[in-house]
């Protein structure tokens, strides 16, 4: 794979590029480093609010006409807001890329926010929002999200509290665009078939004069360590019991980072390494054979995702009929409880290495795969851990993955959630 | 146009090759890519099932995977996930699908266990049991999802009830309760090298592949002859037919209007493809995205979609709404097709139309599995590999004339079925 060329402007914004020559696409991502994670109560939501709004146009490309242009030159774009960054992307046949660089630097400083176009927004959001609602599981996750985390904006969903969306002002977004809206708080990623040199020139050209802003406010917010034991219970209508576990667990900056990758990998299979892509490999892994083959549950997982600040290790089940959330949740730990007790075995290891390698080459296909997960990784940490990653997950022993299942999924810093069905209204 | 010219190519030089026994393998070789992509599918599926064992092929699908005469389900999945490679299955409304994925030097294993899941599966009576109370649970959620209960409405509306289009392939917690393994085993028989095809793309080397297939297939001659795909006639709609679904604990209401669309044979397919993404998709989702979403706020998603196969499947218009404003929806959607079957595209939206369906392709075509998916699409119809070459010129023929003509004999605001699903009307 060709070497990621970093470049800085004058204005502080880095810019990522590699060049692909094998399909003639290209790619291009903006990353901006906001979201949830710099959000406090009043305005939860916020961030994916504003993301929203920079596809209602500016001055120069009105509503709509944004869409308009990027389908009449057979190119895809979006965006989507995270807890820690919001980015956007386009996706471009490889002599249109020019478009997708017009576009963001573009939105990065005039966008409208016009307050018609902000209160139509309002109930789309809302509607966004109501739909998630209708998924019991997701009851249950922002229940668990705002017992887990007491302190840290990580206790709020992306879309935020309803209260807050519908309270929310204009004033508030535009304020929050212009905080955290500006070159030296965004990174571009450029992926794809281009010649670098020329590229540059052009990116130069749309982002060299966008104006420095002010300094980000500092982030304030450290989750305090947990005492014990946390419980949620959900009760609503729904189609069966779900369980959800949470332990408090460290950033993707941590040592640790990547013993719990291995160790959610033993428990479930190595995840996909990116933006889409990944191969199923959960079948043969532990909380599959213990819960899933037993019929104990309906589905059955584990999952640890690189976060900027300490985040979760998580477990999770759809209870299978006859048998109930507490039982469910016996059976996950137990799992935990095994490993902890008697390690991993050598040919475990092997597998989830060899399956991470996998999943790297499988997610790596396309430019847009690409772009964002540099973006990604370049907003976490550093682009640069892509390339390590997979030594570091190598280089985890059997040892480490005892260790860190022993440290910190551990009673004290778990939280355990149960939904339970309501009996229909 | 350059820059599809490069990709063009590819699809033009990928190898079909027809096997002795009729299957049909189609190889493109993808250097820039150290994994394989293998995508197939045998084109017997719930079209080939009654109503009264609905959701027979999409069990039939999902259990190949679980033992064959070699291996069982978890020597499958712990042999190939060794490798950080996978296999699935799954049985679908006018085929069953499979599909593998692993790293180039693993494709032969693969080759080998995808072979004996669709020739040699023997349904062990403990995995069906398994995998029946999986697919229940699945369908116990679905019982209780607005999106899927209103499409299950609307099929049973549209389509009359010996008809396999008006059911949801999934089946039902009735039918699946009933279906037994003997009925698993007879409906796999009905597989068929003559109705199958593998593409396989990536760091391969064709001839090299050719010779696994011919030594994993080769062999597969059943005594039968495939199942043909024929479909019941269906009556016109007469009139508006509308249903309310009350789903106890939700929030928002999903809407569907729909219509009977077409086959992907007829000769209007096109004319009507590029009516549909002017309608519904381009952009955030055409002019229903634009009247519902962008102009009135009434919903975060709005569009349409048309579902053209061996038969007319429904060509329908989508939202999520809030039930407060599921009536203004419902006037915006019949609003825009209105206008639309009146006065038909604006030269801007046509052009838009053109331009976008031309100029994406590029993006399909970038990855081992979109090039599969077109290739097996291409197979599926018959379109020949030039297809991608001649695709700009057919949809740069479709014209406002001919958009208008199809929406106005395809879409309605008379005789239309409608179905709301969410929580119950105050």
């Amino acid at each position: 794979m060709n070497l990621v060329q970093e470049t800085t402007l004058p204005n502080g914004m880095l810019v990522l590029t590699r060049e692909v020559h094998s399909a003639p696409v290209a790619t291009c991502c903006v990353w901006y480093r906001v979201g949830a994670r710099n959000e406090r109560p009043g305005i939860t939501g916020i961030s994916h609010w504003v993301e929203h709004m920079l596809f209602k146009g500016t001055p120069n490309i009105p509503k709509g006409e944004m869409d308009r242009l990027i389908a009449r030159n057979g190119g895809t774009f979006n965006g989507f807001t995270s807890q820690d960054y919001t980015a956007y992307f386009e996706t471009l046949p490889a002599d249109r890329l020019e478009l997708g660089l017009q576009i963001e630097s573009d939105r990065m400083v005039n966008s409208l926010f016009d307050p018609a176009e902000v209160d139509s927004e309002r109930t789309v959001i809302i509607s966004e929002r109501e739909g998630h609602e209708n998924d019991p599981e997701w009851w249950l996750s922002e229940a668990m999200m705002a017992a887990t985390f007491q302190f840290h904006p990580y206790r709020n969903e992306v879309i935020g509290w309803k209260s807050d969306l519908l309270a929310m002002t204009r004033d508030e977004l535009y304020t929050h665009y212009q905080t955290y809206y500006m070159p030296n708080n965004a990174v571009l990623v450029v992926v794809g078939d281009f010649k670098t040199d020329a590229l540059l020139r052009k990116v130069e050209h749309y982002f060299a004069g966008l104006p420095v802003g002010p300094t980000i406010p500092a982030f304030r917010g450290e989750e305090p360590e947990q005492q014990g034991e946390r419980r949620v219970v959900v009760r609503r209508p729904g189609p069966a019991e779900y369980v959800q576990i949470g332990f408090h667990a460290p950033s993707c900056k941590h040592p640790d980072f990547a013993p719990l990758v291995i160790l959610d990998a033993v428990l479930s299979g190595a995840k996909g390494m990116g933006f889409g892509g990944g191969a199923q490999t959960n079948r043969s892994a532990r909380i599959y054979r213990a819960l899933i083959e037993t019929q104990l549950a309906a589905y059955a997982g584990s999952g640890f995702r690189a976060m900027y600040d300490p985040y979760l290790f998580e477990l999770d089940a759809t209870v299978q009929e006859g048998h109930g959330a507490a039982e469910i949740e016996a059976a996950l730990l137990h799992e935990v409880e095994k490993i902890q007790q008697d390690g991993v075995e050598p040919a475990e290891m092997a597998k989830v290495i060899k399956q991470s390698r996998a999943q790297m080459a499988y997610s790596s296909e396309s430019v847009t795969q690409q772009a964002l997960r540099l973006g990604m990784w370049e907003v976490l940490d550093r682009y640069t851990r892509l390339d390590t990653l997979l030594d570091e997950l190598a280089a985890v022993s059997a040892a480490d993955v005892q260790r860190v299942a022993q440290t910190y999924l551990i009673e004290r810093y778990r939280t355990v959630g149960h939904f339970i069905p309501t009996a229909e209204a | 146009m350059t820059a599809i010219y490069g990709r063009t190519a590819t699809i033009e030089t990928a190898i079909r090759h027809v096997m002795p026994n009729g299957m049909v393998a189609l190889l493109q070789r993808n250097p820039s890519s150290p994994i394989v992509t293998v995508r197939g599918e045998v084109r017997v599926g719930a079209v080939h099932e009654s109503a009264e064992q609905n959701g027979l092929a999409v069990f039939t699908g999902a259990a190949l995977i679980r033992g064959t005469q070699s291996r069982t389900f978890q020597q499958i999945v712990a042999e190939t996930e060794a490798l950080g490679a996978s296999v699935n299955a799954g049985g679908g409304l006018h085929s069953s699908g499979f599909a593998g994925r692993a790293l180039a030097e693993d494709l032969g294993l693969i080759l080998e266990i995808l072979a004996e899941m669709i020739q040699r599966p023997t349904f062990p009576a403990h995995e069906v049991e398994r995998l029946r109370n999986q697919f229940l649970m699945g369908l116990r959620e679905s019982e209780q999802e607005t999106r899927t209960q209103a499409s299950r409405a609307a099929r049973a509306m549209l389509f009359p009830p010996k008809h396999p289009y008006s059911r949801l392939s999934s089946g039902t917690i009735q039918t699946v309760q009933a279906l037994r393994r003997e009925d698993m085993i007879a409906f796999h028989a009905l597989y068929h090298p003559r109705v199958m095809t593998i593409a396989i793309v990536g760091d391969i080397d064709p001839p090299q592949v050719l010779a696994a297939l011919e030594r994993v297939f080769g062999g597969w001659e059943p005594l039968h002859t495939p199942p043909e795909q024929t479909l019941p006639p269906v009556p016109p709609l007469a009139g508006v037919q509308r249903r309310d679904l009350a789903l106890p604990g939700k929030v928002q209401s999903d809407l569907l209007y729909a219509v009977h669309g077409l086959s992907r044979t007829n000769p209007d397919f096109y004319a009507a493809n590029v009516a549909n993404m002017i309608l519904g998709r381009l952009g955030m989702g055409g002019r229903l995205g634009d009247n519902v979403r962008e102009r009135q706020g009434l919903a975060y998603s709005c569009g349409s979609s048309l579902d053209a196969d061996l038969g007319a499947g429904p060509w329908a218009a989508l939202a999520g709404i809030n039930p407060a404003n599921v009536e203004r929806a419902i006037a915006a959607i019949l609003h825009e097709i209105s206008e639309f079957c009146t006065q038909g595209p604006t030269p801007e939206e046509l052009s838009d139309a053109h331009d976008y369906m031309t100029g994406s392709l590029a993006l399909g075509l970038e990855t081992n599995d979109g090039i599969a998916g077109t290739l097996l699409g291409i197979e599926r119809y018959g379109l020949g590999l030039d297809y991608i070459a001649r695709y700009p010129g057919i949809i740069r023929s479709i014209d406002a004339e001919q958009i208008i003509a199809v929406a106005r004999k395809y879409l309605s605001t008379e005789n239309y079925v409608v179905v709301s699903a969410g929580p119950s009307a105050r």
